[in-house]
């Protein structure tokens, strides 16, 4: 659908930012009842090496691979969201990245997946964009409707109170478990993308630090609002293709303009500030995030600034 | 064998327990995850390893160089990461102190490339048989400044006055402001001496493994984070004797099980202690309690 429009570069940049929007959307959905989770590059591994064992080993096609991987990811979603009910704030933060730690524990000593020589020879999907993107719609539909709807309002409560929504006659051990079990299916959703489109997958895949990725995507971009996701895990995984891309649009402007005094030392400065290697574009990245949370702690978009957004709809009468 | 490998998880141990007792001091008066760390313990260890190598300096000179280097550090972390945000969303220091660092690990695989660095033989290595157990003298060295350490702290927090102003912010921000303790300033000194402690470890570690790497802050963070629930959230002997312990099971669980499986354990632990025993080993509060 797309392959004629963009090159390979841009392709494969949107297809990793949109593997990271799913992700992002996985650790929204149990954050919508005041659960951090540290797990859900867990939940991905398992989503992948389950989809993959269906596609390389016994020759499935890719959308009952996709699917098996988000149920399989899901069902250990509700399992370790059990025990995780019971405790909240840092414990539970700690239970899910010792969850994550223990499943690449698992993944490394499985000889059936390759063990430490990580698994190979996933069939390639090369409709991963087009598959990603009909996901995050679905997604994003998903969301948007659950913002208004009486579950989404119960977790809701959930998350500004949980005495007082329990009290109130809420069942908050079913809203918590379904939302942890959701959001981790939604994760092995993003794990099965990922494995089809890179075509190997080890245990240090899925690592701690994707989960501390995954998490900073929700809250830069916004965790009280269902745009948050997206438009953080979009902005932060294309702002350092963007930083590297800036250089090249330097070189755009006309040698007439800064051939002389003083800017030809502006130009060259710029020149040499966005000379972004790895390294030096990361060291950007942290800084922007320390900045942000400075300075928009909720995020980029909040709730306040989706309702001046639809002022106009509210005039007519609605909402 | 077995004494030995007691020997052996008792070295590990200290180094995770010096790790953890800088996160429980911080989380102890601040009640956040201050996710750095890690990184300053690398930090540490990279100040140890160009002091012994390029300035020639002992063992000891490094040590308390890293120690400086990194309660600077510490402070600078504090004001730069800390301070600024706002304390009332859980989740902003945290996302801040995660950009720190990345900034940190990155400052330095940007400086002295993504390598291994071997770290030098600065202490002349003998090996002492006692019975059936081979200390080298390293080994000797570093669980000594490990152990003297945490006493110097024990006693520091126990009998002096800014000890003691410590221990009233740890248990309650107002009350202590109300009872004359300035609270920033008793925030900022336990930022330093947490990290200074984490520099010290940095070079131990480097010691013990004889090489050092920009990506040895996270591994140590981790296992920092879950000494510090198996000592309880703020206590700080409970970190030490809790780092000592989970040190001790790594190294027998990779002995007598398995080394893949010698993650699995530690994990597990962590888990069943938050699930069973939130408040830690020794019982100290949870952070709701506070």
């Amino acid at each position: 659908m797309f392959s004629g429009l963009i090159d390979n570069y841009t392709q494969s940049v949107l297809i990793f930012a949109s593997i990271h929007v799913i992700a992002a959307y996985s650790f929204f959905a149990p954050f919508k009842t005041g659960q951090v989770s540290l797990g859900q590059a867990g939940f991905m591994a398992i989503g992948a090496y389950a989809s993959a064992i269906l596609t390389q080993k016994m020759g499935l096609p890719f959308a009952v691979a996709l699917l098996f991987g988000g149920a399989v990811a899901g069902l250990v979603g509700v399992v370790v969201g059990f025990p995780a009910l019971r405790i909240r704030g840092v414990y539970l933060l700690l239970l899910t990245l010792g969850f994550s730690e223990i499943v690449q524990v698992v993944i490394l000593s499985w000889d059936y997946t390759g063990g430490a020589q990580g698994f190979r020879n996933i069939p390639f999907n090369p409709r991963t964009l087009e598959w990603s993107i009909g996901v995050i719609a679905l997604l994003m539909i998903f969301f948007a409707r659950l913002e208004r709807s009486s579950l989404g309002r119960t977790m809701d409560s959930i998350e500004q109170d949980e005495t007082a929504a329990e009290v109130m006659g809420i069942d908050v051990v079913r809203t918590k478990l379904l939302a942890f079990g959701v959001g981790a299916m939604i994760a092995g959703l993003a794990g099965a993308l990922y494995a089809h489109h890179t075509t190997y997958v080890d245990s240090t895949t899925f690592n701690v630090m994707l989960a501390v990725e995954i998490l900073t995507y929700v809250v830069v971009g916004g965790g009280s609002t269902f745009w948050g996701p997206a438009l953080g895990a979009f902005v932060l995984t294309l702002l350092p293709e963007f930083l590297r891309t800036l250089r090249d649009w330097l070189e755009l402007v006309p040698v007439e303009w800064t051939d002389s005094f003083p800017m030809n030392r502006v130009y060259d400065f710029l020149r040499g500030f966005l000379d972004f290697e790895n390294a030096k574009r990361l060291i950007a990245y942290g800084v922007i995030l320390i900045v942000m949370m400075i300075v928009r702690p909720d995020g980029l978009l909040t709730r306040d600034s989706m309702r001046w957004a639809s002022f106009v709809r509210r005039k007519n009468g609605r909402d | 064998m077995l004494y030995q490998q007691l020997i052996n998880g008792l070295m590990l141990g200290a180094s995770y327990s010096l790790v953890a007792i800088g996160y429980t001091l911080i989380f102890g008066v601040l009640n956040l995850l201050y996710f750095s760390h890690g990184e300053v313990f690398m930090v540490g260890a990279f100040v140890g390893l160009f002091l012994v190598m390029y300035a020639g300096t002992n063992i000891y000179v490094a040590l308390l160089g890293a120690m400086v280097a990194c309660a600077i550090l510490g402070a600078m972390a504090f004001f730069v990461a800390v301070r600024p945000v706002p304390k009332d969303r859980p989740l902003a220091p945290l996302i801040s102190t995660i950009g720190l660092t990345i900034i940190l690990q990155n400052l330095a695989i940007y400086v002295f490339g993504g390598q291994q660095f071997s770290f030098p033989e600065t202490i002349h290595q003998t090996l002492y048989h006692i019975g059936p157990v081979t200390i080298s003298s390293v080994q000797l060295f570093i669980l000594g400044v490990a152990i003297a350490l945490m006493v110097a702290l024990w006693l520091f927090i126990q009998r002096t006055k800014l000890g003691r102003a410590m221990r009233a912010v740890a248990e309650n921000h107002e009350t202590a402001a109300l009872l004359g303790v300035n609270v920033n300033r008793v925030v900022l000194i336990t930022f330093i001496i947490g990290s200074g402690i984490a520099g010290v470890a940095g070079v131990l570690d480097g010691l013990k493994n004889s090489s050092v790497s920009p990506f040895m802050g996270l591994g140590a963070a981790v296992k920092g984070l879950i000494v510090m629930l198996l000592g309880g959230l703020g206590n700080v002997p409970g970190a030490m004797i809790a780092g000592l312990m989970l040190g001790t099971i790594e190294i027998l669980s990779a002995a007598y099980i398995g080394t893949t499986e010698r993650d699995f354990f530690s994990f597990l632990i962590l888990i069943l202690i938050l699930l069973y025993r939130p408040t830690g080993l020794f019982g100290t509060r949870t952070a709701e309690q506070k």
